[in-house]
């Protein structure tokens, strides 16, 4: 056992992978190659991004590294230990930290220590050392005075500090973090960023951070982006991201102040370089370099069409409150809002703020403690209440919830019956039952030759458009959509925003609780502000984040984009800042100016 | 909303029998019933309440929850009460009509067979399943079961299999009610209908709680992989169970008090 806690000697590189293969058969017998010679180095103490869609490799990558996975072919060594000799297996996997994505399932221990107790206690450190390396460990993360708690009593933020902490005690030299912020909300994720850019500092650890967030790849060193097993990028984050349209294609995004850089530089006729996307601050610069000198063509100039929304309220709530537990603190208090036909509302706020309990309310899950929750029902001409429980099945008919990551919901052994077990639970006949299918298959990108498939052997995609459908099934005139692209790549979210819009525009109504701030305001009519169970707003995104809206208050983290605008409109007054849309947002840049010159 | 859900039915103190180390408790628990089912006179069962009632003050334990543990087997009482007092005839006919009679011994019986249940299970809530926590019992058992590794038995593997299941009770049962309102949303009834239409309402639930829990499973493996896990082999342990004089103590004290009853019922036949 002394092997396990020996320490590794001195080496110069932390991961040397050379032309490394890896391939595995599926069910059905087909041999899938998920990373493909792949070649790459990390060196001690860097701190490495990688990118990627859904299913391009990433995982299978990193768990190679952490030998949870063998190679087929090819080198590949850490620590300059190689990975294929039997005697480095233990002094490797011992180093190597890893922190998956689900914060849920990597928790071992009945309480907080004796998961952090786990990875030491399976490497024989003996007990002094042992409850120190613990007490050490949970100090670090800020958890010490939950030691004795059960996991399940944790935060998300806290479960993933939880499993830092499990990761800490083993005293790794290297951390890999396999999209281990996507299931936390902001706060949280700037919380868990924090700690691991403390650890570099404080422990020199390397770190290798597999995500879909630009901006969390921003702070990287340098950023590998891998496409169906494939190495197609590697470099800088600035030398990476200067390949615009190369990211794109590869089913990425840019930071927001990357794409405003982009569309100025588009309308103004100007090429941009790699050093303009070192940081936020170059690509400013060069937006006001642009700025000084443009002469952009007229022709370029778009009018945004103020959207249309009608009057008649489909869904209202009034003075809604609602506590689980009498003698505790009401988990909403006093909500009221309405939702009018064809409009989007987002919801916003922090986790434990309410979302949850307040959408629950919408079709009747939850019935409120006090107030009351109405539906216009077209056929009967009149509001139906959430009150009456002979009522409630009408009231699920009209309002759909999807709640966060349905694709765990699918249960039926063909998508076919999945997605009709709505409608005929709805009473509608068969034939109705089969035509509504048919028509939600396409508002969500599904074709028909899906329909005789199991939902179990799909892509975790593919299963939350076929979720997604069976809710459209239903034919509901009002959506409730919990965090319907949590989880997914910057593609595959943009394709489900891109459907909520068809949806709104075919005059659904929609209610969206969301995190990514920029996406939430740019697609809300109105926006409703939770903050511990209480609604603290309820207007326009444009107000929200104007100047007399005390959005900080609210705790609320400005959308990046309007960030961007509010700097640069110190310097041209004349721009709007409160606009969500990148190329609106460049429009008032290059010809928010120009209205004078237009009028004349 | 599930934040708090207790596992078992463990009440949090600080009394002699909470402090207790676990594997003397399972120990005592073997002798308590032991001495319960040689008590077999009114008088013997009569000090054996004594004995219990003594147990549950020592463990600080309020009669609510001690009532609350027996209630599960409440039925089960009457049932052995009935048919003792229906298939015992010896002694005195107290009451008697067609085929039914009711005898002095059959109730005698029946009374002595139902407190010695009672008995049983208040002793086994208060010496195990309210005074330690889950965890604490599964620790006594690898302990105390440690010896059957000699015939291979995956001693330490079945704890830690415990210690997960109980790990995750709180997991599966936020999930399920996840699933349960995702299908209600889907229009799925679990409390209409007529008893097939409940049943799939179920299947609906049970499927994706069935799917996610193997998924999970999966993901833990690797996680518990990453973590250098490799069965029992050298590993060590944050809380070890160690024995101190105050166990040996209370561990001979309350055996004492176990043979009580035995004493009661043996003395008088030695005299």
């Amino acid at each position: 056992m002394d092997s396990n806690t020996k320490d590794i000697a001195e080496y110069n590189l932390t991961v040397k992978a050379e032309d490394i293969l890896f391939s595995y058969e599926t069910n059905s017998g087909k041999d899938v190659v998920a990373v493909d010679h792949a070649s790459f180095t990390v060196k001690k103490g860097e701190y490495v991004a990688i990118l990627g869609r859904n299913g391009s490799g990433k995982s299978t990558l990193a768990k190679m590294i952490n030998i949870l996975e063998f190679p087929d072919s090819g080198k590949l060594s850490v620590f300059d230990l190689e990975a294929d000799k039997d005697e480095n297996f233990w002094p490797i996997r011992s180093h190597c930290g890893m922190v998956f994505q689900n914060p849920d399932n990597q928790i071992v221990g009945t309480t907080v220590e004796e998961d952090v107790a786990f990875g030491p206690e399976n490497l024989s450190v003996p007990l002094p050392e042992l409850a120190l390396r613990v007490e050490k460990a949970l100090g670090y993360v800020g958890l010490l005075e939950k030691a004795d708690k059960q996991p399940s009593s944790l935060s998300g933020g806290q479960k993933q500090k939880l499993a830092i902490a499990g990761v800490l005690a083993m005293q790794p030299q290297l951390l890999i973090l396999d999209e281990s912020t996507s299931m936390l909300d902001p706060k949280a994720r700037d919380e868990f960023l924090q700690l691991v850019a403390r650890m570099r500092n404080d422990k020199g650890i390397t770190v290798i951070h597999i995500t879909h967030d630009m901006h969390e790849a921003y702070l990287a060193d340098r950023v590998i982006i891998l496409e169906k097993g494939n190495i197609r990028l590697n470099g800088t984050p600035s030398e990476v991201f200067s390949q615009v349209d190369r990211i794109r294609e590869l089913g990425l995004e840019l930071p927001k102040w990357a794409e405003l850089l982009c569309e100025v530089a588009r309308l103004c006729g100007v090429e941009t370089e790699q050093s303009d996307f070192l940081s936020e601050e170059t690509a400013k610069k060069k937006i006001r370099e642009i700025l000084k000198d443009k002469h952009p063509d007229p022709k370029m100039k778009t009018d945004k069409k103020p959207r249309e929304v009608s009057d008649q309220v489909i869904l209202r709530v009034t003075g809604l409150s609602h506590s689980y537990d009498k003698k505790e603190k009401k988990a909403i208090s006093d909500i009221a809002f309405d939702v009018k036909k064809g409009e989007i509302v987002t919801v916003i706020g922090h986790s434990g703020s309410g979302k949850t309990t307040l959408i629950s309310h919408l079709n009747g899950i939850l019935r409120p403690l006090e107030g009351k929750v109405e539906v216009w029902s077209e056929e009967e001409k009149k509001y139906i209440s959430t009150e009456k429980n002979n009522e409630i099945k009408k009231i699920r008919s009209h309002v759909g919830l999807l709640f966060q990551y349905p694709e765990y919901q699918l249960f039926e052994e063909t998508v076919e019956k999945d997605i009709k077990f709505g409608p005929s639970k709805m009473g509608y006949d068969n034939e109705t039952c089969d035509r509504l299918m048919r028509e939600a298959l396409p508002l969500v990108g599904l074709s028909e030759d899906i329909l005789k498939r199991s939902p179990f052997e799909l892509s975790g995609g593919q299963k939350r458009r076929v979720a997604f459908a069976g809710i459209l099934a239903m034919n509901p005139d009002v959506l409730i959509l919990d965090e319907p692209a949590a989880g997914l790549d910057p593609a595959g979210q943009k394709e489900i925003f891109g459907y909520i819009e068809t949806l709104r525009d075919q005059g659904k109504s929609i209610v969206l609780v969301s995190h990514d701030m920029d996406e939430a305001a740019r697609i809300a009519d109105r926006v409703l502000v939770l903050k511990k169970g209480e609604q603290v707003f309820f207007g326009s995104p444009e107000k929200l984040f104007s100047q007399e809206t005390n959005s900080y208050a609210m705790r609320l983290d400005k959308p990046c984009l309007v960030q961007t605008m509010s700097e640069l409109k110190k310097e041209y007054p004349y721009i709007n800042d409160t606009v969500f849309d990148v190329a609106e947002a460049a429009q008032s840049l290059v010809f928010g100016d120009m209205k004078e010159v237009d009028a004349q | 909303m599930m934040k708090d859900i207790s596992i078992g039915r463990y009440v949090q103190g600080d009394s002699v029998i909470h402090k207790l180390d676990p594997r003397m408790k399972v120990l005592l628990f073997i002798i308590y019933m032991v001495t319960l089912f040689i008590a077999d006179e009114p008088i013997t069962m009569l000090a054996a309440v004594a004995v219990v009632i003594f147990l549950t003050l020592l463990s600080k334990i309020g009669p609510i929850e001690v009532v609350r543990s027996v209630r599960p087997i409440l039925f089960i009482m009457i049932f052995i009460f009935i048919i003792n007092v229906l298939t015992i005839r010896s002694g005195e006919t107290l009451w008697s009509w067609w085929v039914i009679k009711v005898t002095y011994g059959g109730l005698e019986r029946a009374v002595l067979m139902v407190l010695r249940l009672l008995l049983l299970i208040v002793a086994t809530s208060i010496l195990l399943t309210l005074t330690t926590t889950p965890l604490k019992l599964a620790d006594a058992l690898e302990s105390l079961g440690s010896p059957l590794k000699v015939i291979k038995v995956p001693v330490n593997e079945i704890a830690m299999t415990i210690s997960i299941a109980i790990r995750f009770i709180p997991t599966l049962v936020e999930e399920t009610d996840k699933i349960m309102k995702a299908q209600s949303s889907r229009g799925a009834e679990y409390d209409t209908g007529n008893v097939f239409q409940r049943a799939k309402g179920y299947v609906a639930v049970l499927v994706p709680l069935f799917v996610s829990s193997f998924k999970r499973a999966e993901e833990l493996a690797v996680a518990m992989d990453a973590r250098c896990y490799q069965g029992g082999v050298g590993k060590t342990k944050l809380h070890p169970l160690k024995l101190k004089a105050s166990d040996f103590l209370w561990f001979f004290i309350l055996t004492v008090v176990a043979f009580i009853p035995v004493a009661v019922d043996l003395l008088p036949k030695l005299i």
